[in-house]
């Protein structure tokens, strides 16, 4: 008994020692325990021991490592790093395969944080979330994801309702992840259902029935409407005629048999569009509810996309270059120049030696117009008026040319296109068709200039409203609603490998 | 790496060398023998034992000699030590520093009588 107690102590000593001595330690004591019987030898003899442990374990374990086996490898050669070996057997199969499991596992947990972590959301956030705020200022990648998207639900111009989805398609949708998330908690109890507001979704469902136009409602967003006008639009002559236009169509009728909010949101922006042909003014219907108070986005908003651009290499996903020194760059986004400025500039130095560029834009939703403006620089040697239409003739409209130490500013360019190639995306290939820059390769691109400045009138309507008038030095409409046409229209999938044989083709004429 | 030190020369590491002058032991039989010549006064634990051991062989002052049973103690076989050249050098010097000590304590008369 008292020898198995003893041997469970001698494995606080390291595990070298154990090896060594062990065995001798317990015949010791079985040497000693046999000689000293009684009371009083066996008490003294365990009094040793305890001291004797008290007094070598530490001793042992400070003196535990074990002395270099450098005579099995190489001393240093001039600054050459070689090794030292402590152990001179290869560890047993057990260590081994205790080592590989932990290391899996280690492994596993990692990739799984990392698929999971992008919707792991903190519960104030979620909270946050459910109170929405809008921004005012117009295009998808140039705000946090979260504004972006209900800015896109509501100033997408072409689809003006059903976009929640259609927008952000291929995007982690935060609303889903939102109510499943909702969901769950609701499920285990840990949240009423009122508990929460719920999410936009939601809403959604629950309105979309009882959203019936009566006249009483009707009457009141052509209220709305003419009330805008007459506070925002820029040519006032035209507000008070459109406010004519509305009325007089109300008064006769032809507003009675529309029930539907879609439908009541454009039958008004064409009763605008009748005096005043303007593609940038629109009545909005959303079935979601619009966010109150638009503010700009918060501190916490911000440094999350900053977060989601770091994390995503500022969207810039394929920088390569193809065989025949073909530079292919693919971009989802335009990012914010103030923290994707070096990665933007990098991405344009490691190609600068192609003979040929490719944008790839068909993921590409739009984002920051000086960002737009920066990589255009490139491929110029002289500023280039670059149109806006967001903005009046300002400093920007001026390309940044010549980029120092670039050689694109003559390289063929040619730009692939989808009909999801969005916003600042199709004013980059918009300018570029118009300036003879760039060959574009694709579908028709979606149709989002973004050039109004969005106006709530209710929970559902909203209108679009330009307060500028830019100049537009290449025709008389933009891309706003009829998108970007290609030169070369082929489908989206086809683009890369249509533009890669163009661009062949065009080199071996050189 | 912290080494283990002999300088100075720690009691037990000096005992187990003084054990083993006379003739190879066990390390049971070094514990025996530490107590004898201690009066009892030194009872090497295991673990104080055997690092010492460890450190002295490291240092090459003993060194193995063969597995073998102590007919006395039973069948086991086991490690028999024994003094090397240097640890026999290294306990004489330490026995001189010992002596000058003695001197020394003497003259001061601290120490009575001329027995040792």
């Amino acid at each position: 008994m008292s020898e198995k107690i003893y041997a469970l102590l001698l494995r606080l000593y390291p595990s070298r020692f154990r090896a060594e001595y062990g065995g001798d330690a317990l015949q010791l004591f079985r040497d000693r325990a046999r000689d000293e019987r009684g009371f009083f030898p066996t008490l003294r003899l365990w009094f040793d021991l305890l001291a004797d442990f008290a007094i070598s374990v530490p001793s042992e374990y400070f003196h535990a490592q074990p002395a270099f086996i450098v005579s099995s490898v190489r001393p240093h050669l001039d600054g050459t790093p070689s090794f030292f070996l402590l152990e001179n057997e290869s560890p047993r199969l057990g260590a081994l395969l205790f080592g590989s499991v932990l290391s899996l596992l280690a492994i596993a947990t990692v990739s799984v944080l990392n698929g999971h972590g992008a919707s792991y959301r903190p519960l104030s956030a979620l909270v946050a979330q459910s109170h929405p705020k809008a921004a005012r200022s117009s295009a998808p990648g140039r705000l946090p994801r979260r504004s972006a998207d209900s800015e896109q639900r509501i100033l997408a111009s072409r689809q003006p309702t059903n976009t929640a989805n259609a927008l952000i398609e291929g995007d982690a949708e935060p609303g889903s992840s939102q109510s499943s998330f909702l969901l769950m908690l609701r499920r285990f109890g840990l949240v009423k259902p009122q508990a929460l507001q719920p999410g936009p979704e939601s809403v959604a469902r629950t309105t979309v029935e009882s959203v019936i136009l009566d006249p009483a409602e009707r009457h009141r967003v052509i209220d709305g409407v003419i009330a805008n006008l007459r506070k925002h639009y820029i040519d006032q002559d035209a507000a008070r005629k459109m406010a004519d236009e509305l009325l007089a169509h109300e008064k006769r009728g032809d507003d009675d048999a529309v029930t539907d909010g879609e439908a009541f949101a454009g039958l008004l922006t064409r009763q605008m569009r009748n005096v005043s042909p303007d593609r940038h003014l629109a009545l909005i219907y959303s079935q979601d509810p619009l966010p109150q108070n638009p503010t700009g986005p918060t501190a916490e908003e911000l440094a999350r996309y900053w977060e989601a651009m770091k994390q995503q290499n500022c969207t810039f996903e394929k920088v390569e270059i193809l065989p025949g020194n073909i530079g292919y760059l693919k971009l989802n986004s335009f990012p914010d120049p103030s923290l994707c400025r070096p990665i933007a500039m990098a991405a344009m130095a490691s190609l600068n030696h192609a003979d040929v560029i490719v944008f790839d834009l068909r993921d590409n939703r739009g984002g920051e117009p000086a960002m737009v403006a920066l990589l255009a620089a490139y491929l110029f040697d002289h500023p280039e008026y670059w149109y806006n239409p967001r903005e009046n003739t300002t400093q920007q409209s001026w390309t940044f040319s010549p980029v120092p130490g670039n050689r694109l500013a003559d390289k063929p360019v040619y730009v692939l296109t989808s009909a999801r190639t969005f916003s600042g995306a199709e004013q980059f290939c918009y300018d570029l068709k118009m300036l003879k820059r760039a060959t574009l390769v694709g579908e028709t691109t979606g149709g989002a200039a973004h050039s109004g400045v969005f106006h709530r009138i209710d929970d559902h309507f909203g209108m679009g409203i330009p307060e500028t008038r830019p100049i537009n030095p290449y025709a008389k409409t933009d891309w706003a609603e009829t998108g970007v046409e290609p030169d070369v229209k082929v489908k989206a999938a086809d683009a890369l490998e249509t533009a890669l044989k163009l661009a062949q083709t065009k080199l071996h004429k050189n | 790496m912290p080494k283990r030190k002999l300088h100075p020369l720690p009691s037990a590491a000096f005992q187990i060398l003084l054990s083993l002058a006379g003739e190879d032991l066990h390390g049971y039989g070094i514990m025996r023998q530490v107590a004898d010549q201690t009066d009892g006064r030194m009872r090497l634990g295991p673990g104080t034992l055997y690092s010492s051991i460890q450190t002295l062989l490291e240092e090459k002052f003993i060194e193995e000699v063969d597995l073998r049973e102590d007919p006395k103690l039973g069948h086991e076989r086991r490690r028999y030590y024994r003094l090397t050249a240097a640890g026999r050098k290294l306990a004489r010097a330490e026995a001189d520093r010992l002596a000058d000590l003695l001197r020394v304590a003497r003259a001061k008369k601290i120490l009575r009588g001329d027995y040792v």
